[in-house]
């Protein structure tokens, strides 16, 4: 089913839904944990935090998009299968990103959410193997907006996916280039708007990628619940100071166990439960 | 001379005022749709139809404007309408 042939009510789409559960109509779903799967030790302590805040949904890479081709780029398939046996130990599902379509199956496999990162938001042919691959599965999609690309080029890029027949796709605002230098990207808050007043997409927002620092991502949390947001995708770490990425933007655990008590009175307003 | 440019610029007025006139009554159109649209409960989102309309557009073009311009001056229109459909009570 594309885009344009799935239905819509009238009114702040908080009744929007995936196929697989993923997102569900008048909730807030938060998915949070480390930028990368670094051991054992650090993904399960890191994936025990997400439990205990209540969170379903644990992310963590294998494949890393690093800027520099001589940073730690991740465990690749030895991070997977860890990956799915913490999660499988706590009864949560694994969200991680694809970066070459040689590497689709293996990830389905440990995974049940398959992000697409910014840089590959415009990468067509992967966009189409993907949405074939999971077409009919519940395994999900999330797909990041390249930080140059326009609202219009970011649902055109999901099109390619939702064309092939998948119902698990939600996009993801995870800030754009600008002039601006005190934090990394700057999160477009009216793009979540302006996306779901044109599709029925579900929505979501890594304020971490965002921001690139630890200190705004609450307050642009409870910000992307304002302005319509159906769900989170947040860094978090068991021990911020020895990660081996993004380590200024990840939350600490305490933060991690507070983000839901933050956000409730502002998904409340909004008719939603943070899940 | 002056009199001819002169002569000649009121005549683009006068296709301006036509143009004017014409997206108005286009947008009106599109309104109707939307009206229809929401009810069925569609999202405006529609790249199939928008992309079908565009290569209409460059069929029906005789030039002298190239087609891949007259297709960026549609694309304009087409989304400028779009965006005034965003902000209808409808989809609010």
């Amino acid at each position: 089913m594309s885009i344009s042939e799935k239905s819509s009510a009238p009114g702040v789409k908080t009744n929007v839904s995936t196929r697989n559960g993923m997102i569900r109509p008048g909730s807030f779903r938060v998915i949070a944990g480390p930028c990368t799967v670094e051991s054992y030790e650090q993904f399960a302590a890191s994936a025990k935090a997400v439990k205990q805040a209540g969170y379903e949904y644990v992310r963590g890479g294998a494949f890393k998009p690093r800027t520099s081709p001589y940073s730690f780029q991740g465990l690749g398939e030895e991070g997977l299968k860890i990956m799915s046996e913490v999660s499988g130990e706590l009864g949560i599902k694994g969200v991680t990103e694809v970066m070459d379509a040689s590497e689709i199956e293996l990830v389905m496999e440990h995974a049940q959410v398959i992000q697409i990162g910014a840089r590959n938001m415009a990468n067509f042919s992967l966009l189409k193997r993907i949405g074939a691959a999971i077409a009919g599965t519940d395994h999900g999609v999330i797909l990041k907006r390249g930080f140059s690309a326009t609202v219009e080029e970011w649902l055109l890029a999901a099109e390619y996916i939702t064309k092939e027949g998948s119902e698990n796709v939600v996009l993801c605002e995870r800030g754009i280039r600008t002039f601006e230098t005190a934090t990394r990207f700057t999160l477009d808050l009216s793009a979540v708007i302006v996306a779901k007043r044109l599709t029925d997409l579900p929505v979501i927002v890594d304020p971490s990628h965002a921001a690139g620092r630890r200190d705004l991502v609450i307050p642009l949390s409870k910000a992307s619940v304002a302005a319509e947001a159906d769900g989170l995708i947040v860094e978090s770490h068991h021990d911020p100071q020895e990660a081996l990425c993004d380590a200024e933007q990840a939350l600490p655990v305490e933060a991690l166990l507070g983000l839901r008590e933050a956000l409730q009175p502002f998904a409340s307003a909004m008719g939603r439960e943070v899940l | 001379m002056q009199n001819r440019i002169e002569d000649l610029r009121s005549r683009v007025d006068e296709v301006d005022r036509e143009l004017i006139r014409i997206l108005n009554e286009r947008a009106r159109i599109v309104q109707e749709i939307v009206t229809i649209k929401a009810e069925a409960g569609k999202p405006l989102f529609d790249p199939r139809r928008e992309e079908e309309i565009l290569q209409k557009v460059a069929q029906e073009n005789e030039g002298p404007i190239y087609n891949t311009s007259m297709r960026e001056i549609f694309e304009l229109i087409l989304h400028r309408i779009r965006d005034l459909e965003v902000q209808r009570e409808e989809f609010r």
